[in-house]
Parts: structure tokens; sequence; C-alpha cells
């Protein structure tokens, strides 16, 4: 009898699960169908407009530029669903070309990777489209926090009880730009001294003057990277350390200024002939090398983003669509409020196999 | 005797079908991981090895086990006496209590290391009053915590159950001869349910072995297991992390092969 009572009670509570999940879909369906509008054949209209999906891959210092974009480009084409999908620059790119995943757009934060790691197997163009700068950001709750400015940040990283953090240079664009900014902060400050005191001394890092002048800094495999801990705070990516400011887990961190604008973070703003956003002082640039653990080498250069319709894209039409919505105007209009200035027009490689609405907008 | 061959020659409908699902099951889970590790021998057998005389891959596999290890044996000084008291007693919100032990399972890995960190960060509830004697951030207790917190349902859910099978009365007898609770609780209730909470504590240490998203966030270093394994796909590839992966497999399956075989004995206790 027990036993009876309880099979009741399992088929009801699948019951009731059924009904609400069938219920969710409904709701969802019906959702759709204000967005499309009337419909005849309302099933059959309503999975194909579920199966557009536009897969976007891109830096995670791309995360609210392109989200905007993303409501902006629903907005406009109702039926398609951009599913985003932030990571490492790198790691993005290697999704594509190692794990076979598709992907409509790709936005990478150094848009050097493009031509490096997909061009002509996986890509034929790129559009470099956007700038941006390396700072110090903090809080107010940062340790020294009312004194650190463009003259002493790096005193104050120095000093015993500041913690500071970046990015792991083998999986990061931001992690290798650390190394480039804190080795050409030795020239402009004339102190040889800064990149070993900050990093040099507590990680792994090996870095050899060679004789035209030119640094190499070279990254270890990333568990032998092994920092100081007490001191030092590395991640895979750099969005994940601003978590650890917010927390007060560490005092200052190396990050792009886009994102410490759009976490509201304080900021140092170094000078531009070592922050990596002037094409100006790109010669000076070029002087620190980093070479990563898979011996991969890449030189100083001014920060600039990149975007491609990679070969595999599903929905090129569409990807064409989002890529001239983040080059015209509306789009140039949302990277200036976070931080991350477009470059007008866009500068490109592989200009004639683009498609023909993008070749407008670069040189 | 001439019935029982009979059942033996006639398989039930239902054993037929049950057994074709065990084999899907088997198959799924099976053919994922074989087609990885036999890949990985057959193709490129070198790299496994040289993998395994790698002193930093195998540190980070054996840290995984440590801390794994630690953060099991914590759960079972947490899970047992919680279990027991889920098992023997009913109080108000009960319920409530026993569904947010299981949270931890529910919540996305990456979640549950952010809330981590909250709490055993250097400004943390808990985290800043011990920050001068324990660093949980970048350290081993960060990796245990936060191995702990995710695996510790497996371990007091299964001590529950454990506890829950073994009859009250025993207990009762037990004290009736003038044991007191704690002897009938370490001497008849433990035996009785020690292989539940031997299959907790393993599947707690699996879990803990396994856990990749909440040790990530609080501590990238020192690198357990699934982290390098994670790093090494993002600088290098697939097949640079393929290896280490293998490796990982293939050591934990070897311990939880001999635990099992080692405990197959104690099944004895559980009934009659």
């Amino acid at each position: 009898m027990k036993g009876k009572i309880e099979v009741f009670k399992v088929v009801s509570v699948l019951l009731t699960l059924i009904t609400i999940f069938a219920g969710l879909g409904c709701v969802d369906n019906q959702a759709e169908d204000e967005n499309i509008g009337a419909m005849e054949d309302s099933s059959e209209n309503i999975t194909t407009s579920e199966d557009t999906v536009l897969t976007v891959f891109h830096a995670g210092s791309l995360s609210v530029p392109f989200e905007e974009l993303e409501a902006e480009f629903e907005a406009k084409h109702p039926g398609v669903d951009v599913q985003r999908e932030a990571a490492g620059s790198a790691q993005s790119v290697r999704k594509i070309t190692e794990l076979g995943k598709q992907a409509d757009v790709l936005a990478s934060a150094d848009y050097a990777l493009i031509p490096s790691m997909m061009i002509p197997e996986y890509a034929e163009w790129y559009a470099a489209f956007a700038r941006n700068q390396i700072v110090i950001a903090y809080t107010n709750e940062s340790l020294y926090s009312d004194e650190i400015n463009a003259g002493n940040w790096y005193e104050i990283l120095r000093r015993p009880g500041v913690n500071y953090g970046f990015s792991n240079p083998n999986d990061d664009p931001c992690g290798y730009r650390t190394q480039m900014v804190t080795q050409l902060a030795e020239f402009y400050y004339n102190d040889n001294q800064i990149y070993d005191d900050l990093i040099l001394d507590k990680t792994g890092m090996i870095a050899t003057t060679e004789e035209n002048g030119t640094v190499l800094v070279s990254v270890p495999e990333s568990e032998a990277l092994s920092p100081d801990t007490s001191k030092i705070m590395l991640r895979s990516m750099e969005v994940e350390l601003s978590s650890a400011l917010e927390m007060g887990e560490i005092d200052y961190f190396y990050i792009y200024r886009s994102v410490a604008e759009q976490h509201g973070f304080k900021y140092v703003e170094l000078p531009p002939e070592i922050d990596l956003s002037s094409i100006e002082y790109a010669d000076d640039y070029s002087k620190v090398q980093v070479e990563m653990a898979n011996g991969e080498v890449v030189t100083g250069s001014p920060i600039v983003y990149g975007v491609t319709i990679p070969k595999n894209a599903e929905n090129p039409e569409l990807a064409a669509e989002f890529v001239k919505l983040l080059l015209d105007e509306s789009g140039q209009q949302i990277f200036i409020e976070n931080g991350q200035p477009p470059i007008v027009p866009a500068f490109s490689e592989g200009k004639e196999s683009m498609p023909e609405e993008l070749q407008a907008f670069v040189e | 005797m001439n019935a029982t061959i009979q059942k033996i020659r006639r398989i039930e409908p239902l054993t037929f079908i049950f057994s074709l699902i065990l084999i899907i099951l088997f198959l799924f889970i099976f053919l994922t991981l074989s087609n990885m590790i036999f890949g990985q021998i057959l193709e490129n057998f070198s790299g496994l090895m040289k993998a395994a005389g790698n002193r930093s891959v195998m540190g980070a596999i054996f840290l995984s086990l440590y801390a794994g290890f630690i953060a099991t044996l914590l759960a079972l000084f947490l899970g047992a006496p919680a279990g027991y008291i889920l098992a023997r007693f009913d109080f108000p919100g009960k319920r409530l209590v026993e569904s947010i032990i299981d949270v931890p399972v529910v919540v996305p890995h990456t979640v549950a290391g952010i809330a981590l960190l909250t709490v055993f960060g250097s400004r943390g509830l808990i985290g800043e009053p011990l920050a001068s004697y324990i660093q949980f951030r970048d350290a081993l207790p960060g990796i245990v915590v936060a191995m702990l917190f995710v695996s510790l349902p497996y371990l007091a859910n299964s001590a529950r159950e454990g506890f829950k099978s073994v009859d009250p009365r025993l207990e009762n007898a037990a004290r009736s001869l003038g044991a007191p609770l704690w002897k009938a609780f370490f001497f008849v209730t433990l035996p009785l349910s020690a292989r539940h909470l031997l299959i907790g504590a393993v599947m707690t240490w699996a879990r803990a072995i396994s856990e990749f998203g909440a040790v990530v966030i609080i501590a990238y270093y020192p690198m357990i297991g699934p982290t390098l394994i994670y790093d090494r796909f993002i600088s290098y590839g697939l097949s640079a992390s393929r290896p280490i992966a293998v490796l990982l497999i293939l050591v934990t399956l070897s311990i939880f092969l001999v635990i099992r075989i080692l405990s197959a004995g104690w099944s004895i206790y559980d009934r009659d």
C-alpha cells in the first residue's frame, strides 16, 4: 500500500515538472510570435526563427560593448539570437582552429592574432576597428590610493603589503602587455630595477637584453610561472581580476582602460610612451618582446582590436550585418562610451575578400 | 533443483531490457573516455610518457589527489555527524536544511568560487580574521576549501542514507544493555553504515579531484591537475592538454578500482 502511494507521488512530481516545462515552452513560443508578427503556420516558422543563432566569440575585454551591440542587433533583426562567448583572445581563436567550433564572428583584443593564427586557413581578412591602453586600476580601498599617480605608481607597487595582479601572459594579451608596459617603464623612468622588483624576482619570468637594446621577456610554462602569491595575483584572464579588486583581494592591477572604465574603477593613466596606446610611439613599444611558453614571440605594438568572419561561419550574411553594425556610426558610439576609441576608417588586410557591404568602412 | 536450473536458463524480459540499458550507459561513458585514452596511447604514447616524466605535471596531479584527500577527511569529520542528526531526528526546518546542503551540487562552480573568495578572501568574513595566520587565496587552504564546498553534499547525503539504513532498534538494544550513546554509535551504527560512508567518501574524493571551476577562482596557483589541463589547452591547444588529462584519468581510475576491490568484502555487513 505504502509502495503504491510512493509511486503516485513520483508520478505526480514528474507530471508537475512536465507541465511546467511544457508551459514554459508555450510562453516562449508566444513571445517569439509577438516578436515576429503574424504567422500563418506558426510552428514551422518558429523553428526556423529559433534556429537563427549568430555565434560571436570575443575577447573578455569586449564583453560590455558587445553586449550593447547584441541588444541593438537583436532589436534590428527580430528572430535572431546573438550568442556571445567571451574568453581570452588566443583561446577564442583556438576554439575555432583546434576544437573546430563554429563561430560567425570573431573579435580579438590583439588584431595580430588573426593574421598569425587564422589567415589563410580559417579566415581571409580582418578589420582593426578600435584601440585601448593599459592602465593601473584601483579603488578607494586600495592601499596608498590617495598617493598614487603616473609618476610614482611603480614605487607604490613596490611597497610592502601592496598586492597587485595581472593576467597570464601565456593565455592573455593583457598579460604579455603588462610585461611590456613594466619593461618600458624602466626606460621611461630611468630605473632599471622596476621590472626586476615588480615581476622578475617574484615570478619565473626571464628577461634578456639583446645587443640592439631590445629586451626579450621569456615566459615559462604556466605551472612554472609560480608567482609569489603573497604579493602577486595571477589569473588566466584579465577580467577575472576585476572581482578580486572589488573584493579587496588586490590593491592594483594592470588592465585595459576600457575595463577599468566599464567597472567604474579609478585608474592611473600611464604616459603614452609606455601604455601601448599611441601609434606615434610604435617604434618605442617595439623595443620590448615577449616570448610565450609556446615559443611564439610578440613584439610591443599599439593595442588594436580586430574582427573577422571565420570561414566556418554558418550565417555569413548575418555575420556581415553584425560587423557592419560594429563598424558604422552606432557601433563607433558604443566603443567611445566604453573607453575603446574606434579607428575610423578601420584598417584591414584582405579587403578584397571582405563582404562588399563592409569594404566601405575600411581602408 | 529443477526449478532453479530453469530459472537460470530463462531470462526475464525485464532483466534483458535493463541489461541492454546498462550496456548503453556503459558504452556512453566508456566510448567517450576510451576514445581519448586509447587515442593518446596509440597515436602519441611518447607524449604521454613525457607528461608522466614531467615533475610539474605529476606535482599538479598529486596536489589534486592530496588536496582532495584533505577535503574528504574534513568532509567525513563534518558530514558524518551531520548525517547522523539528519537520519535520526526530526526538527522544524529539516527539509530546508537538507535542501541547502544540496545547493553546492546545483550552483555553477564559478559562482561557488566567487562566493568562497568573498568569504575566505583577505577581506572576507572568515578570511579577514584569519588573514595573519592562513592565506586562502592562491594557496592550499583555498583549494581545500573550494573542494570541500562542492563535494560535501555527497558525503553528507550518503552518511545520512547509511545511518538511516541502520535500524534504530539496534542502537536501542545496545543502550538498554548499558552502552552510552557514543558507544552505541561507534560500535554499532558506524560499522553497520561503514560501506555507505566509504562510498560517500570515494564520491567526495572523486568530486574533489575533478573540481575546476570553484578552485580556479580562489586559487589559480598552486596549480592542480584540472587547472593545468585547462591552462595547457589555452596556451598550446588540445594536443598538449590531452596527455595530462589521460594521466589524471588513469591515476584516479586505478585508485578507485583498488578501493572498490578492497571494499568489496565489506558488503557482508550491510544487512542480515
